[in-house]
């Protein structure tokens, strides 16, 4: 058995992460594009491009931590908090400092938010060494609770409109806002994963916790850096997607969660840490936007969608298992 | 003097090894919320606590057997909102093709209840033993897919029309004072209990969770003892989405959405070591009943229940905190 996945691994390993996951996405859109010709619209293509611009970040943040052999369980509750906190001090502001301002403050407090958010993941990650899942899961809990608690519960509206406009419907060079700064964080990720010694050490991280430590890097460092890099990512994706949906909702990240961990397991992302560069998150979100925008089209009822979303992320988690096998 | 009040100091500590901090803690949340509060004290609060910890000791049970073999169940919240959908709609089936007696009714819409939750049990087990998949993700996955099946099942509508039998006397029928779930998850805990202590079956969930190689290598089938944690942590989930549904008279897709997170939570105050192969039953009976006293607490107090996730939350960091600081120094004394 082993042998024979061996014999014909090689192969695949070569060309699947290629070739597979573009063609995947490309099946998918064919497939819709067949039963509804709106799908290969010009609307729904900046359609595509918005949404999974706006799940790129989310999957990236969850790709930076995954690449340590963690979790980042809590990206949705960040978006959430995010998404409220900076709304309440726009909308605050809004009156006595003008637009321009309370948008600057809303968004640096949202990233600082997000900052702090994984500031608090990484401490009790990398310093207190407590398991990244249980510690996600305990602050999952805690900010969704603060989310919800100032917020009452319900959707803060009136956001200043200059705020959707910059961060959601303005183009530059016929490109959406959210596609050019997705693209731009791309850049910078792939460059610090791949090109500085940040980036090395966390590949290192996943791979072997002792390697690292061996190594002489300040490993703890470079393991809370990760993670505050990762709530900083999901808070940009916090506000990408209240200027979306223009107004500050306290359960905008919940379904987050599950759905950023298969984008970058599903792009090669593996879990048992070490691997996954830019890649993983670019196809993942594209694949699983691709889907749920096809099926949303095909008005395929609300709650099959997650039914068909888990089966992927197992179908995900069982090609990384053969992957690892393989190698 | 200090000899003395050292050796005190090391017999407190053994015995606060022995027993954990776990106890006192709950002993001194109960004081300070009897003198607080007194009506925590009043008996139909006391049993409401206790039918609450109840159905968090059963699921949490099932959660500590999966941890010990070095998974974890994400699934178990949705495994109990399955079950009581399709509980509910085989009671319903069940009277509509013909069969008058309520007590067979409720047997066998019961039996067939279970099933789902044998199945996504299996599938779990299947996926993380013999294909070696990540734990998290297949029961992630299995979770999203249970919830949703649940859910476009009933449509988002709850099922009525269950046998009065089920609803009335399973659901808040009473022995001796007390509600029959509570009677449920004593004979579960007890058969825990023996099963950990007594027989060769527990001791090789420890061995398989505490070094899985080894275990291997000495001769265990390992898959068979993770496979089987799984479906016992399902069919666990299942009891308790058959008594909540009872309880509430209707069968809810929507049913144990915090049961995941609590249960996760109850494991890790009572002890259960995520690197797997550590934890005892009765120390997560203990957390259950903390951790219903402790919510118990916060609703006489008149806490909103937004804050209540927070709070655990805070618990949860602060007992897995108190856990790895105990690791640590003991890693630094050998």
């Amino acid at each position: 058995m082993s042998e024979k996945t061996q014999a014909y691994g090689i192969d695949l390993r070569a060309v699947a992460p290629h070739l597979l996951l573009p063609l995947a996405i490309l099946g998918v859109v064919a497939v819709f594009a067949m039963l509804q010709p709106a799908m290969l619209s010009a609307d729904n293509a900046v359609n595509i491009m918005k949404q999974s611009s706006l799940f790129f970040f989310v999957a990236c943040a969850q790709l930076v931590v995954i690449i340590t052999r963690g979790f980042d369980l809590s990206v949705g509750a960040t978006v959430s908090l995010v998404s409220v906190a900076s709304s309440m001090a726009m909308t605050a502001l809004l009156p006595s400092i003008g637009a321009g301002a309370s948008i600057f403050v809303g968004v640096v407090l949202g990233l600082l938010i997000g900052a702090a958010i994984g500031a608090v993941n990484g401490a009790l990650v990398a310093y207190g060494r407590i398991n990244p899942f249980v510690v996600t899961l305990a602050t999952m809990s805690v900010f969704t609770g603060v989310a919800t608690t100032i917020s009452g519960g319900f959707p803060i509206f009136n956001l200043p409109d200059a705020f959707t406009f910059a961060f959601n419907q303005m183009t530059i060079l016929l490109l959406p806002i959210p596609l050019v700064i997705a693209g731009l964080v791309a850049f910078a990720l792939h460059f610090s994963l791949t090109r500085t010694v940040h980036g090395r050490v966390l590949y290192v991280l996943g791979d072997s916790n002792e390697v690292a430590h061996v190594g002489g890097r300040r490993v703890k460092e470079h393991l809370f850096l990760a993670y505050v890099t990762s709530g900083v990512l999901a808070s940009v994706a916090g506000l990408l997607m209240t200027a979306q949906t223009g107004s500050g909702e306290p359960n905008l990240g919940t379904s987050l969660v599950l759905s950023s961990i298969a984008a970058a397991v599903i792009g090669g992302a593996s879990l048992r840490g070490g691997t996954g560069g830019i890649s993983a998150p670019v196809y993942g979100s594209l694949l699983i936007v691709c889907l749920s925008i096809g099926m949303n089209l095909q008005q395929i009822n609300g709650s099959l969608q997650p039914v068909v979303i888990g089966a992927i992320l197992v179908f995900g988690a069982a090609l990384d298992a053969y992957r690892t096998k393989s190698r | 003097m200090t000899a003395i009040a050292a050796s005190q100091q090391s017999r407190l500590g053994r015995v606060m090894k022995a027993i954990g901090i776990l106890p006192v803690v709950l002993i001194i949340t109960c004081i300070l919320l009897a003198l607080y509060e007194p009506r925590f004290l009043r008996t139909s609060n006391l049993i409401n606590v206790l039918r609450n910890a109840s159905f968090l000791a059963i699921i949490s049970a099932g959660q500590m057997l999966v941890i010990i073999v070095g998974g974890f169940d994400i699934s178990v919240g949705a495994i109990v909102a399955l079950t009581s959908v399709s509980t509910a709609l085989s009671m319903v089936g069940l009277s509509t093709i013909g069969i008058e007696s309520a007590p067979l009714i409720v047997l066998l819409g019961c039996l067939a209840g279970l099933v789902p939750a044998l199945v996504v049990g299996i599938v779990n087990g299947f996926f993380v033993s013999v294909m070696k998949i990540s734990p998290f993700m297949v029961t992630i996955g299995t979770m999203t897919m249970a919830a949703g099946i649940a859910g476009y099942v009933t449509g988002g509508t709850p099922i009525y029309d269950m046998p009065e039998l089920f609803t009335r006397e399973i659901g808040r029928g009473r022995f001796l004072e007390l509600p029959y779930i509570v009677y449920a998850a004593a004979i579960v805990l007890l058969a825990l209990w023996y099963m950990q202590t007594q027989t060769r079956l527990g001791r090789y969930f420890y061995a398989v969770g505490g070094n899985e190689k080894a275990s291997r290598l000495s001769g265990l089938n390992t898959r068979k003892y993770i496979w089987l944690a799984y479906i016992l942590s399902a069919l666990l989930a299942g009891i308790v989405g058959i008594f909540l549904t009872a309880r509430v008279g209707s069968g809810e897709a929507t049913l144990g959405s915090t049961l995941m997170l609590e249960s996760i939570s109850v494991a890790v105050i009572g002890g259960v070591a995520l690197k797997g192969g550590v934890g005892r039953i009765q120390m997560v009976a203990l957390s259950a009943i903390f951790l219903s006293v402790l919510s118990n607490g916060m609703s006489l107090a008149r806490i909103d229940s937004k804050y209540h996730i927070i709070i655990i939350g805070l618990v949860i960091i602060i007992a897995v905190a108190a856990e790895s600081y105990r690791e640590n120094r003991r890693s630094r004394h050998v």
